[in-house]
């Protein structure tokens, strides 16, 4: 603000140069920074999406434009377009690297919006209202090694700034690959909890609210957690059975056990899909077989499981497989399931197909040739849904009508190895 | 190189000496008695053992006497250990080598108490110790 005179040509030079590199960055990547800014172009120069021009190209004559009607150069920080139900986060576990990425998308026009630093292995979550991101990280004071910290983070959903940083105590994140459900978010959004494997079981409250680390709840041996109310959440056990964990804010939990639902050698997979707003879990086996439990009314009311493939599929060696292989859209209440013909025991290899079933009656409505190799797949939840299908080999994320199959729009490059898809059920 | 070589032989026999002490120190209420694992054929016969098997300690609840010996006896492949978190028998916790299939590991329990441990990579394998 007081910069003296003398020193103002010299800054706006470099502002000017500044401004050059933000814009072929802009042309190349599409930040955060570029959004807000491009999507006011666009619309001004009568660009309509997807109508084959790259955003690139649009991007260059928008420049172009602006350089021949003599539009300064106001380089600046975006904001993301507000949060909807389009947008998605691609998370990049890198393949066990030290450091991470995650990607935020606009589903709609396939472009990346913003992207987020993280530490080794973090757990994403995303409200469901869209007010908030956040992420339980891990980071080390010598890269790799050194003194060990876990915190928590929360970012504003448009400016992407953290809001809060909370550390743990005593360093009690689970180190895996990430499953989705090992850190929850309750459906107030108040809360964070996250999963320690070792020494003992045990589930970490954050207040997120008050931005500050509550603390660890004993609990059996169970993982994954459902959130249902404020104060209640349910795990899956080693003994085939949910537990129901009510806290309040001091004192031992509640805890109950509901019957075993899945026999010793059904082996349920890492990433079920759970809706917290239909308080819907879906729980596939490696051999396709689907466990529903509806959670909506507090307890656990185990629905008739359905099979994903059909006698004759599973006779020919279909076989769910990938990291996320299961999503659940709310709205119209039906389940998808990636799938491809695979040996028993390579469930982690990547599938070319999505199964869609109806969750009510366990009819098949399609089967989706996704045209790729895909590792991962999620839905939008709004009326119309986009299917999400993640590449880890390629790091493309493929982005079809999920009623069609047809692959609409994709975005690649997305980091080292990206594995999980967040969206917000915002509806 | 020479000097160098020096330097890691003295680190290792400072880190030799830290363990030792560390072994001896007065807040341990336990001494390990075999810091390696060792062949189960080495176990005493009139010990008191608690034998590994299906993922499960066999005896989970065990009492014994002041000054006890304690051995445990891996019967499967899969490897395990005993893991005392940090303040049960020292202020540092005690984490037991991993024990393949007929090995064993000895504890002496030097104070009465309860010690509850687990299996490291196993944490639902649990057990404990009380010591009259
Ligand atoms: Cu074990």
């Amino acid at each position: 603000m007081a910069h003296p005179r003398y020193l103002l040509p010299v800054f706006r030079a470099s502002l000017l140069g500044l401004g050059m590199t933000c814009s072929s960055l802009a042309l190349g990547t599409a930040t955060a920074q570029e959004a807000t800014a491009d999507d006011a172009a666009l619309t001004s120069a009568g660009v309509t999406r997807n109508d084959g021009e790259s955003q690139g190209a649009a991007g260059a004559r928008t420049a172009a434009a602006d350089l021949a009607a003599g539009k300064d150069d106001e380089p600046h920080i975006l904001e993301a377009p507000a949060p909807d139900s389009r947008r998605v986060y691609v998370n990049d576990p890198a393949h066990f690297a030290a450091i991470t990425q995650q990607f935020v998308i606009d589903g709609d026009d396939g472009r990346v919006i913003g992207m987020t630093d993280g530490g080794f292995l973090p757990n994403p979550v995303v409200a469901d209202d869209g007010s908030i991101f956040a992420q339980a990280s891990t980071v080390f004071s010598r890269i790799a090694r050194g003194e060990r910290t876990d915190y928590v983070e929360v970012f504003d959903s448009k400016t992407f700034q953290p809001i809060a940083d909370i550390e743990l105590p005593n360093t009690p994140r689970f180190l895996v690959g990430t499953y989705p459900w090992m850190t929850s978010l309750t459906p107030d959004n108040k809360t964070l909890l996250f999963y320690q494997f070792s020494p003992a079981p045990a589930v970490g409250v954050v207040d997120l609210e008050g931005k500050k680390f509550g603390r660890m709840l004993d609990v059996p041996d169970c993982y994954h957690m459902f959130p249902t109310a404020a104060d209640t959440f349910f795990m899956h056990c080693r003994d085939g059975s949910l537990a129901k964990v009510k806290f309040a804010a001091e004192g031992e939990p509640e805890i109950t056990h509901t019957e075993v639902f899945h026999p010793e050698d059904e082996y349920l997979i890492n990433h079920p899909a759970f809706s917290t707003k239909a308080g819907r879990l879906v729980w596939p086996t490696y051999t396709g077989k689907i466990y529903q439990v509806d959670l909506s009314s507090g307890d656990a009311k185990f629905m008739e499981p359905i099979e994903a493939l059909t006698e004759e599929e599973r006779s020919q060696d279909w076989r769910p497989g990938g990291w996320q292989q299961v999503a659940y859209h709310r709205g119209s209440d039906r389940i998808y399931l990636l799938v491809d013909q695979r040996d028993q025991w390579r469930h982690k290899t990547a599938s070319r197909f999505v199964v869609v079933v109806d969750a009510k009656t366990g009819e098949r409505v399609s089967k989706i040739e996704m045209g790729h190799e895909i590792d991962s797949i999620n839905v939008s939840q709004d009326e119309k849904p986009l299917l999400y299908g993640l590449s880890t080999g390629t790091s493309t994320l493929h982005i079809y009508d999920a009623e069609s199959g047809e692959e609409l729009r994709s975005v690649d490059q997305l980091g080292r190895g990206p594995q999980v898809i967040t969206t917000a059920d915002m509806g | 190189m020479n000097s160098a070589m020096k330097a890691r032989s003295i680190l290792a026999a400072l880190f030799l000496a830290t363990t030792a002490a560390g072994g001896a120190m007065a807040q341990d209420k336990v001494s390990v008695t075999t810091e390696a694992a060792v062949a189960a054929t080495e176990v005493p016969a009139d010990a008191v053992v608690v034998n590994i098997d299906k993922l499960k300690y066999e005896t989970p609840d065990l009492t014994v006497k002041v000054g006890d010996t304690v051995y445990w006896v891996n019967k499967e492949a899969m490897p395990h250990n005993v893991e005392f978190v940090k303040g049960v028998v020292n202020e540092g916790g005690l984490k037991g080598p991993m024990l393949k299939r007929d090995q064993a590991y000895a504890i002496t329990f030097n104070e009465a108490g309860t010690f509850d441990y687990h299996c490291t990579p196993h944490p639902f394998m649990r057990g404990k110790v009380t010591v009259e």
